[in-house]
């Protein structure tokens, strides 16, 4: 969204049907009028161990997380910390 | 529905009332869908089929065709009574993604119970890099994907609650592999694979490698990893 300090960008965490955490992050100059449009190109996915705080991710899959589990997971971790 | 959800927008320009109207829509999708909620229209189904509405003969459909497409692997009807959960949580995220390009974003991710749909990138010039979890270190990753444009993420495994995906044909505890992550445009699509592959057991890797849409990272109980494009192992049963 546009405010008087430049583009920032919204994440929202939903919990049990209440918003729970929403943070900003300023963005520099994402220009859509800049933005391509390629051709589809196939997801690439790299076998790499890695530690989940240092792999900058934007989001982690694994199998289901309750809302209990969620707590400590990772994702919960990557919402808190909101945009790198 | 006991699962949390996050939306990321990256679009710059997209109101806040936007992921308000998302949430809302998720919670019609429970009151439609949960069957731990009575009075849930799935519950109510086999006693007045005549409740169906569009959306609820469209998961059925294509719960139908995906039943079909796995050998009965994926199942509406896992544990022998009516229960689309498999489905639907993948097609709810699929969908609220689709809800938030309607509004005009074209840049954004929605996560939901582990499972990730994303449309865009995450910044310009810059995929979407989402992390597989290993199924035996929570703090650890096993796998990246990045991808751009339309990027759908699922994992079906015993990591977080035990041995919960049944197949659904023994109705006992799929056990052979930890975790099986499917990767390819469609999260409703690659979730429900990911069900259905992991149900499969040893049989997962072979039939996965016939999915030619979709690529797929798979753990066993060892600890050994397979990903796609990889000669299928040959494991021993017993």
């Amino acid at each position: 969204m546009q405010t008087q300090y430049g583009i920032v960008q919204v994440k929202v965490t939903v919990a049990g049907g209440k918003i729970t955490n929403v943070s900003f992050a300023q963005l520099t100059a994402f220009d859509p009028r800049s933005q391509q449009i390629n051709s589809y190109a196939a997801p690439i996915l790299l076998r790499e161990t890695l530690s989940a705080q240092s792999a900058q991710v934007d989001s982690v899959s694994g199998a289901s997380y309750t809302s209990a589990g969620y707590v400590q997971s990772l994702q919960s971790a990557l919402d808190k910390a909101g945009v790198k | 529905m006991g699962t949390v959800f996050s939306f990321d927008v990256r679009e710059p320009g997209v109101d806040r009332a936007v992921v308000d109207d998302v949430v809302s829509w998720l919670h019609h999708v429970d009151r439609t869908f949960s069957t731990y909620r009575a009075d849930s229209l799935i519950n109510r189904l086999s006693d007045d089929p005549t409740l169906a509405t569009p959306e609820v003969d469209e998961v059925l459909a294509a719960c139908a065709d995906l039943s079909a497409e796995t050998d009965g692997f994926f199942s509406a009807y896992p544990n022998g009574t009516l229960d689309p959960s498999g489905y639907v949580k993948g097609w709810a995220i699929e969908r609220a993604a689709d809800l938030l390009s309607a509004a005009g974003s074209r840049n954004h991710s929605v996560v939901g119970g582990g499972d990730v749909q994303c449309v865009g990138s995450a910044a310009p010039d810059q995929p979407w890099r989402i992390g597989i979890v290993d199924p035996f270190r929570a703090d650890q990753l096993l796998a990246t994907v990045t991808g751009s444009d339309r990027l759908a993420v699922a994992t079906s495994g015993t990591a977080e609650r035990g041995a919960h995906v049944f197949d659904p044909h023994t109705h006992r505890p799929a056990t052979a592999l930890a975790s099986i992550t499917v990767v390819g445009t469609s999260l409703a699509r690659v979730d429900a694979l990911a069900t259905a592959a992991f149900a499969m057991g040893p049989d997962a890797y072979a039939w996965l490698a016939t999915r030619e849409d979709v690529q797929a990272f798979v753990v066993d109980t060892h600890g050994a990893t397979w990903s796609t494009g990889e000669p299928v192992p040959r494991m021993l049963y017993g």
